[in-house]
């Protein structure tokens, strides 16, 4: 049921050879492809029918669950609401992401909307990986918005990474941090050629001795341009740090925006930014090791966005 | 055999205007020739030339006159890893930190294989780094001793013919610095490595061959330690003198 551009396609996304083992829910064009749930982890098609829930039982631990999506279907643009519900003390890894492989001159574009209900202790690690490929012309467009509600106590880790091929990309990020618990959100891009990025990030930390920390690693080369926007709001004891590097190459643009905003006096909210070039020292580092200027290059970038 | 030819590196002096090309000579018709396998100490005050003469031979910095033969061949014009591939390798004062780049990630560009037992070989030969240090980040959260351990070991994993280390001992502890002149020391003997260790520390300076005093961008001596020593306690008396004579300043302002 997998033709040779689905498989390249998850591969690329989810590092899959093949369909997945445990949960999955594969999407392509718009149509479900294939399901499987297991035991402790249900997925069904949401009631409105525009995406899908997946519920993962109280307890549940070293499971995973992937939910790639494909779009090879020149001129479509799919839109998704999918519901996560991580249940009490699970512990569980979510994969998601969306290749595009665009073959034509008409633009191909994915906006999913992936919302998280945390429970109580639970431990979620969601790795989101955006890819588009194929010798097309048309454009290819991104839209990913997560929103994330954590209760007490609980954790997640974040991993978004968008690294070429997509030539617009809107991201929006709200998260709502509960006490004890903490967010940790690692974004990565990499843009080329006429790319446009742009990130926007409502974080909130509502409950006492929440923690979050949020990093953005982008590399900008051609005219490409990227923009990172952090509001980093605490209304409790909290603790939150806002770390982002921009590398510019070429004549790439970038403004990294990061806000904070403490609404309590025990709040503790940091923020490190930094845009420019490759440093001089790192490429001297690496030359005198033998490599010339752009292996040089290609390796420090590679370790960036790693 | 590595030749210094009257090199000289001179720089804009900062603050002049474009109207007075004020240069800095920051090194000064230097020659010496460092013959193979032999082990080397520079020293000399803060600000003498040291690192600039380290960088110079590594190609870092542009010489301004002269010339650098390596092994009978000019290398004036090499850039940085045409040099580094030919043999010479230098160990940074300040090494650069990175942002996601691992102790891994330099050791098997030094090395030119990311084998697993390679890589252990190269930490078990260097000693002075321990094995978990393989997936650390070379980045700002390091100690200051323990970056520099992390540079030694990459100049060494890259089998250099030609060593230079740049004070290599700065923030490193007590118990390691014996060990480190014992590796520098068996490197030069194990593989003919011509080492250069610009250090203030008495135990490098005692430890090579011959001793280099850098002043003013100037060979101020060169030869053992033995006869260097009345040149370096002269070099540690005062010279603030003109300062502290002053009439009404009894005290010492240094
Ligand atoms: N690229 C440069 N441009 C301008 N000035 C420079 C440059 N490089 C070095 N200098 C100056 O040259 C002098 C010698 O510097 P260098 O770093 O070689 O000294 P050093 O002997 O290594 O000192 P230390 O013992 O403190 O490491 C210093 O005064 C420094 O400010
Ligand atoms: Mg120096």
């Amino acid at each position: 049921m997998l033709n040779a551009i689905d498989k390249q396609v998850l591969k690329e996304v989810a590092d899959l050879e093949g369909i997945p083992k445990g949960a999955y829910n594969i999407r392509k064009n718009g149509a479900l492809l294939g399901r499987e749930v297991s035991a402790n982890i249900n997925i069904e098609t949401n009631e409105k029918g525009d995406g899908i829930i997946i519920d993962i039982k109280p307890g549940t631990v070293n499971e995973s669950v992937h939910i790639p999506v494909i779009l090879s279907k020149a001129g479509l643009h799919d839109t998704v609401y999918n519901t996560f519900i991580v249940g009490e003390g699970s512990d569980v890894t979510i994969i998601a992401g969306c290749g595009i492989h665009c073959g034509g001159k008409e633009s191909e574009g994915h906006s999913g909307i992936h919302e998280f209900q945390i429970k109580a202790g639970a431990k979620v690690k969601y790795v989101e990986k955006h890819i588009a490929i194929g010798a097309g012309t048309g454009r290819r467009i991104l839209n990913p918005t997560t929103k994330v509600f954590m209760a007490e106590n609980a954790q997640a880790e974040m991993e978004l990474t968008q690294l070429g091929g997509v030539d617009e990309a809107k991201r929006f990020n709200d998260a709502k941090i509960g006490a004890g618990s903490v967010l940790l959100i690692t974004e990565r891009v990499m843009t080329e050629g006429n790319q446009t990025a742009e990130s926007r990030n409502e974080i909130e930390l509502a409950g006492t001795d929440s923690k979050t920390n949020i990093v953005s690693r982008s590399v900008i080369k051609g005219d490409s341009a990227q923009d990172f926007y952090v509001n980093l709001t605490a209304s409790a004891r909290c603790y939150g740090h806002i770390e982002c590097d921009a590398i510019i190459m070429d004549n790439g643009i970038n403004q990294t925006v990061p806000a904070l905003r403490a609404l309590h006096p025990d709040a503790e909210l940091t923020h490190e930014a930094s845009i420019g070039k490759i440093a001089n020292d790192q490429l001297m580092k690496l030359m005198s090791l033998g490599l010339d200027y752009n292996a040089a290059v290609n390796r420090i970038i590679q370790g960036f966005l790693r | 055999m590595l030749e210094l030819k009257d090199i000289s590196f001179r720089t804009p002096e900062s603050g002049a205007g474009t109207q007075s090309p004020a240069d800095r000579t920051i090194i000064q018709d230097l020659s010496f020739t460092f013959e193979p396998g032999s082990f080397y100490a520079i020293t000399g005050p803060n600000g003498s030339g040291k690192t600039t003469l380290a960088k110079l031979i590594m190609g870092i910095n542009e010489l301004t006159s002269g010339s650098i033969i390596f092994n009978g061949s000019d290398i004036s014009n090499l850039s940085i890893h045409e040099r580094s591939n030919a043999g010479i390798v230098y160990g940074f004062q300040h090494p650069a930190r990175f942002k996601g780049t691992t102790f891994r990630d330099l050791l098997s560009i030094a090395a030119g294989s990311d084998d697993e037992d390679k890589l252990v070989e190269i930490i078990s030969r260097v000693g002075v780094c321990s094995l978990d240090f393989l997936d650390k980040s070379v980045d700002s959260k390091l100690s200051g001793g323990e970056i520099k351990k992390i540079e030694l070991a990459t100049v060494i994993a890259k089998n250099p013919k030609v060593a230079i280390y740049d004070e290599p001992d700065t923030g490193i502890d007590l118990w390691t610095i014996g060990p480190m002149v014992e590796l520098l020391k068996r490197e030069q003997k194990d593989n003919k490595t011509t080492t250069i260790v610009v250090s203030h520390n008495k135990a490098f300076l005692e430890a090579a061959d011959t001793l280099l005093l850098i002043r003013e961008g100037k060979i101020g001596y060169s030869g053992d330690l033995a006869g260097a020593l009345p040149i370096l306690e002269d070099l540690s008396v005062c010279t603030f003198n003109e300062l502290c004579r002053g009439e009404d300043n009894a005290q010492c302002y240094r």
